[in-house]
């Protein structure tokens, strides 16, 4: 659509008549416009593209952030490649992403359906199920800390209430994972339901209607009509949260960094170690900048091949048939 | 198309990079404050007085700078390696953490204190603190400000309760080395289960503090693969202590801090700024707590340094300001203000400084640190300290997961080692 906008504007048709001098006077009369957009290239040139490009030449180097810069070739990589710790941030990154992700989108979902709903106090909830997402990272995860204090806990005291036995939730590897999983659960799920309801709002009532004159019940309508017609924003919060499942830091860092004063980074056995938290702790901590440029490269690698993979899904959705869809809702 | 084209002109610009960074290493750099009279200071909330701060900006005692005193947040070591690495807005002034062996690699970044007299002061601080500014080829960088001599603080009621002796002479009898200190740690635990220890991460980094030898020798060669090393030793200590049951497997702050008001720990080995630490997350035990000479030697946890980056415009003055803050009139006050141990023994003999007001019930908590700070053993910090982290990582795993102490010390020698070849220490 984008392609087509130019020949169609009147400005275009309007200086077509004398080539070159009026392409030129066309750019002169056109510089407030430049001018206004210039601030946004600088800016990007200076704090965005030069870090990036310097982050790649830092990737096959070796540098203590002070002494003279020196260059390794692929030597960063190849350490990269054969390092277990590396692997196990990849691993504990994937693992809190899929455990968090799955229930947050299920819950969200419903939530979402839930609010949609006449029910009292709508307006209410919507707030009230937001206001995680505006909180500070930071201070939940301390409160997070004390409520799943191993020892401390209330989580392990109501365990203990109930007879059961309690869970080292922050010195365990599945308890850690588990605690940030559900950290990253609880200030999630309320955005993500907010965009599954502004989507089911979109939903033309007749279909509802039309599900309800042949007779469907409310699992049937849930499953046929309102998980189709969301399908587009569902890909949506997928792709949004595999970004955010990859770039997993404040959470492990205010854990299980070493804010914590005891230089535990990534929690007992690392088991909390994510690969940003790692590439992180590289760089700032044990001033690798080489290193830590390697792996903030390595990580740009596995988000490219998990954005393949989710345009490869959304792309094979589409060739489905959906002849109820919109043309527009098809992108 | 576009994206393309984007990307050529980026590869371009990033082969022009290497000329500009190499610049970065030559060059002496510019301060911040372009006032010849202003000198200024870096340094983080609560590592030097507020009070001293304001008389310096109307004039550094002894000279005809002012100083300007600008506070860091979080990540000072990044932000004022950032500045070195562009050579551009380095402080005239800097204090520098514990980890001052970090910059020993880029000692040229900071002037050498002895070309200006800094060791006609040598004698009024404690030799061990002194020594620690100094780096391996002999320069003298970083001029001592606050310590952290090391104590063992215990609570008293607790003891009592379960038998044990309970005034600080008796404990520190009964615990003249780490073998005592777990005997007694484990009857505690058996008789009353309170834990003498956090974890084991405690035991082994105050082993460690109270060595006179650590991970390195002078020469960065590493001392740790020798069974009869201070680091092994720490080790199979620190294994003790979880076998004997004597720490508490507590690895985070918040679960530490609820485990000393609970009454579940009753102990800690700790430099003296935890004083305060303590009278801060436990003031209900106000009364309860005392400290005993800990095993061995006292140690040392934590201190500051003030060095001059080699930007400074007037290195004389600088050094004029780190002596009239640590003078013993004014670590008094530093005490007394945010609780900075002094580095000058003198600073005792005032009698200027606040006691603990009965936190430690009767007992002078300042004159067991003062003599406390006579006996911490002199060492040598080596810069690849900070890699060796995987001792402490893996003796949390052998507490937390009980994985086999053995392999835990090989899988931490190992990664350790490996990190070494990596930055061509080994």
């Amino acid at each position: 659509m984008a392609v087509t906008l130019p020949t169609g504007t009147s400005t275009g048709s309007r200086n077509r008549p004398d080539g070159v001098t009026v392409a030129r006077r066309g750019l002169r009369s056109w510089w407030p416009q430049y001018l206004a957009i210039t601030p946004f290239y600088v800016i990007f040139l200076v704090f965005g593209l030069l870090p990036i490009l310097f982050s790649i030449y830092l990737s096959f180097t070796d540098w203590d952030g002070i002494s003279q810069i020196k260059f390794v070739g692929l030597q960063q990589y190849n350490y990269l490649i054969h390092d277990t710790r590396f692997w196990n941030a990849v691993g504990n990154t994937l693992i809190i992403w899929v455990i968090s992700t799955v229930p947050m989108l299920f819950i969200a979902l419903v939530m979402a359906f839930l609010l949609h709903q006449n029910i009292r106090l709508k307006g209410f909830y919507r707030v009230a199920f937001f206001v995680p997402n505006v909180t500070s990272m930071v201070a939940m995860a301390i409160v997070f800390g004390s409520v799943f204090s191993d020892s401390f806990g209330i989580v392990n005291s109501a365990l203990t209430a109930l007879g059961l036995p309690t869970v080292a939730w922050l010195s365990t590897g599945w308890g850690i994972k588990v605690t940030l999983a559900m950290l990253v659960i609880w200030r999630w799920t309320g955005y993500n339901a907010i965009l599954y309801l502004a989507a089911l709002q979109a939903v033309p009532s007749d279909l509802y209607d039309a599900a309800k004159v042949d007779g469907a019940g409310f699992w049937r309508t849930f499953f046929s009509v309102t998980i189709p017609m969301l399908r587009p924003v569902i890909l949506f919060t997928v792709i949004t949260s595999t970004i955010g499942g990859l770039g997993l830091f404040t959470e492990p860092q205010i854990l299980f960094g070493a804010a914590n004063g005891n230089g535990t980074v990534g929690g007992v056995n690392e088991a909390g170690m994510t690969i940003v938290l790692y590439q992180y702790n590289q760089a700032f901590s044990q001033l690798d900048f080489g290193y830590g440029s390697a792996i903030a490269w390595a990580l740009f690698i596995l988000a490219a091949v998990f954005a393949i993979i989710n345009w490869r899904l959304l792309r094979d959705r589409d060739t489905i048939p959906a002849p109820k869809r919109t043309r527009k809702a098809g992108r | 198309m576009s994206r393309r084209r984007v990307l050529q002109g980026g590869l371009a610009a990033a082969a022009g990079i290497p000329l500009t960074a190499s610049l970065a290493g030559c060059g002496s750099g510019t301060s911040i404050s372009s006032n010849p009279n202003e000198l200024v200071l870096w340094y983080w909330n609560r590592s030097i007085a507020p009070t001293l701060l304001a008389t310096a900006a109307k004039g550094i005692p002894g000279t005809d700078r002012k100083l300007r005193a600008d506070v860091l947040g979080g990540a000072f070591d990044t932000k004022l390696r950032t500045s070195f690495a562009a050579q551009a807005y380095i402080p005239d002034l800097t204090a520098v953490n514990s980890n001052a062996a970090l910059y020993f690699p880029s000692e040229d970044q900071f002037f050498n204190l002895d070309d200006y007299g800094a060791q006609d002061y040598k004698d009024d601080y404690y030799d061990w603190k002194w020594n620690l500014g100094r780096t391996p080829s002999g320069r003298f960088l970083f001029f001592p400000m606050d310590t952290g001599p090391t104590g063992f603080f215990y609570r008293a009621d607790l003891f009592a309760a379960a038998g044990l002796p309970s005034e600080p002479a008796d404990v520190s009898a009964a615990v003249r080395t780490w073998e005592e200190w777990i005997a007694l740690g484990a009857k505690l635990r058996e008789t009353s289960d309170v834990a003498l220890a956090t974890n084991a991460v405690m035991v082994f980094n105050q082993y460690v503090n109270a060595s006179p030898q650590r991970y390195f020798d002078s020469d960065d060669k590493p001392l740790f693969h020798s069974s009869d090393s201070a680091i092994k030793k720490a080790w199979d200590t620190a294994v003790a202590a979880i076998a004997a049951k004597v720490t508490r497997n507590l690895q985070l702050d918040t679960e530490q801090n609820a485990a000393w008001n609970s009454g579940k720990l009753g102990a800690n080995i700790e430099g003296a700024w935890w004083m305060k630490v303590l009278t801060d997350t436990a003031p209900q035990t106000s009364g309860k707590w005392r400290i005993a000479q800990q095993p061995g030697d006292p140690g040392n946890s934590g201190g500051s340094f003030l060095a001059v980056p080699k930007s400074c415009k007037d290195p004389a003055a600088a050094l004029d300001f780190a002596r009239w803050l640590t003078t013993p009139e004014n670590q008094a006050q530093s005490y007394n203000e945010i609780q900075l141990f002094p580095s000058a023994p003198a600073a005792f003999d005032l009698g200027t400084m606040a006691d603990a007001g009965g936190f430690y019930g009767d007992q002078d908590p300042l004159e067991f640190f003062s003599t406390a700070a006579q006996k911490v053993p002199t060492t040598f910090i080596s810069t690849y300290e900070n890699l060796t982290t995987s001792f402490t990582d893996q003796l949390r795993v052998v507490e937390s997961a009980g994985k086999n102490p053995d392999d835990a010390w090989g899988d931490a020698v190992a990664a350790i080692d490996k990190l070494l070849k990596k930055r061509g220490v080994l």
